[in-house]
């Protein structure tokens, strides 16, 4: 294994903790060791460096949801997890291009159940972001700073020009409410 | 209410998670900002320089095994399409009161036919009042919109709609009709996008089932999906018929092109039949002849866009309601328009 910048080399569980935390330094180090990896197989099944980048920040998403639910089950090395669903993501790539993927460079793990779950959590986010586009001003603005831009309710206060906190938070809730229909009138499980 | 507040918990947790997404995936972009890219790829050259390990080879194995082993049975297949075609043959001419096939014939109404033929964009309401004149059941083969049906459901169809249990309605193109084993491979979407599905939490499996092998099926012989369940009776079907299975399961008409599931979630087989002299004896073509079919479309009736099965099956350790859950948004009603003779 290359040390790609200073520091000191983290373990797979070091990684994945420092992951969860939302450390960009463990980030950064996870994100550089395994790249190039991700970078020599996609292009070297048909594949662009920047597919490669979309396929790889793909798979971290994967991971970092993962490890964050808790829902992480590493049988194997993280190396070969990461290859894993990679491989996974780029082979649907390819089906969609009506290409065919040829040469593996690792080992490789079953993942189905894990990008069954993500594919699901992309339809539910894809929803999301439409149901908020429906939404309208300033609904989606506000909703957006609170729940994504973690702004507090003293600052949205400020920005909508609401008289107070509490009337601030009344129009949350009525947008919420309405963000809610329109989420689960297509959001049927 | 309690139902208000769950959802209020719902939608906030969703937002949270969306949330959560995009700062993650800002903060991915930002290190990918400050990668040093020359340094990345002479990396990954190193990977160039790595011999392919043993392990490869078993893994293409494991994935193509399957194809293989259908692609090595078409030339059986060949041989053998005319005697399938002569029992089928002989069955529906000596025996046809006895064996019936499990579509659901409804009256339509005939004016109103013509302007759901026309009406692509209140879809949904035109069928629900329109109910078409045969009715039966499918499921999708792929999570992009390949399904399959029973033949006798389809053949000589005007226009075919599939419902999902959700209620959304796509038109259906077929793609390959095989009469021998009484199996039609539609595509979903013919006239507007069949909005994908996740992946497919069934598997199918051609081997020979056991006897007394608990199976279950889902299907629409009324407007609601129904469940049943009983258990294989005999390896071969109405009078010996190789290409089936009999099944002691309660079916209806509109039960046809339901799949047939063994405990753990593989689809052995497609209901398509049962005999109207005892209660509780049904029919199902085997799985294997479903391979056979697929191996069978020429290449251009897919337009391109591959047919792979599902191989990996989901729903293997759940719980029976379960898998239940699962499978009802991959069941389809079909309903089929034909012309007035």
């Amino acid at each position: 294994m290359r040390r790609s910048s200073g520091g000191v080399l983290l373990t797979d569980d070091e990684l994945l903790i420092g992951l969860a935390s939302g450390s960009d330094a463990v980030l950064t180090q996870l994100y550089r060791r395994y790249f190039p990896m991700v970078l020599h197989f996609v292009t070297s099944n048909s594949g662009s460096e920047d597919d490669a980048k979309d396929i790889y920040q793909e798979v971290l998403v994967v991971l970092y949801e993962k490890v964050t639910n808790g829902s992480l089950e590493l049988n194997c090395q993280l190396k070969t997890y990461l290859y894993s669903v990679g491989r996974r993501l780029w082979l649907k790539q390819l089906a969609q291009r009506n290409r065919h993927f040829i040469n593996d460079t690792e080992a490789v793990v079953a993942v189905d159940d894990d990008l069954t779950d993500h594919e699901e959590r992309n339809r539910q986010f894809d929803l999301m972001a439409d149901s908020l586009e429906r939404l309208g001003e300033p609904c989606r603005t506000l909703l957006e700073d609170f729940y994504t831009r973690h702004l507090s309710m003293q600052d949205i206060t400020e920005k909508f020009g609401y008289t107070n906190a509490d009337n601030a938070k009344t129009q949350k809730y009525k947008c919420l409410q309405r963000l809610k229909r329109l989420f689960f009138s297509e959001y049927k499980q | 209410m309690t139902m208000e507040t769950n959802d209020d918990q719902d939608i906030e947790r969703a937002l949270h998670a969306y949330g959560e997404r995009i700062r993650f995936r800002q903060q991915l972009a930002q290190v990918h900002a400050g990668l040093n890219m020359e340094a990345m790829r002479e990396e990954a050259g190193v990977y160039r320089e790595e011999t392919v390990r043993p392990g490869r080879i078993r893994t293409f194995w494991q994935t193509y095994r399957t194809t293989l082993a259908v692609a090595a049975s078409v030339a059986v297949l060949t041989t053998f399409s005319t005697i399938f075609l002569y029992r089928q043959y002989q069955q529906s001419h000596q025996q046809q009161q006895q064996y019936s096939l499990l579509r659901r014939d409804i009256q339509a109404i005939k004016s109103s036919q013509k302007q759901l033929l026309n009406d692509i964009t209140g879809r949904s309401r035109a069928l629900s009042v329109n109910p078409g004149q045969v009715a039966g059941t499918g499921f999708l083969l792929t999570a992009d919109g390949y399904f399959v049906t029973s033949n006798h459901i389809v053949q000589e169809a005007d226009s075919i709609y599939v419902q999902s249990q959700k209620g959304e309605v796509y038109k259906a193109r077929v793609v390959h009709s095989d009469q021998a084993h009484d199996l039609a491979i539609l595509q979903l979407g013919d006239d507007s996008a069949f909005r994908p599905q996740p992946t497919i939490p069934y598997s199918f499996d051609g081997k020979s089932s056991e006897l007394g092998e608990r199976v279950f099926t889902l299907g629409y012989p009324r407007e609601e999906i129904v469940y049943g369940e009983g258990y294989l009776s005999s390896g071969t079907g109405y009078r010996g018929d190789t290409v089936a299975y009999q099944v002691a399961i309660s079916v209806n008409p509109g039960n046809s092109g339901g799949p047939l599931l063994d405990e753990r979630g593989n689809v052995i087989g497609i209901i398509s039949a049962k005999q109207t002299t005892s209660e509780g004896v049904s029919f199902a073509v085997k799985t294997n002849y479903l391979f056979k079919a697929l191996e069978n479309i020429p290449a251009d009736s897919l337009k391109g866009i591959p047919l792979n099965l599902n191989r990996k099956n989901t729903l293997v350790h759940l719980p029976r309601k379960q898998q239940i859950k699962r499978m009802q948004s991959y069941v389809y009603q079909v309903k089929v328009f034909k012309h007035e003779k």
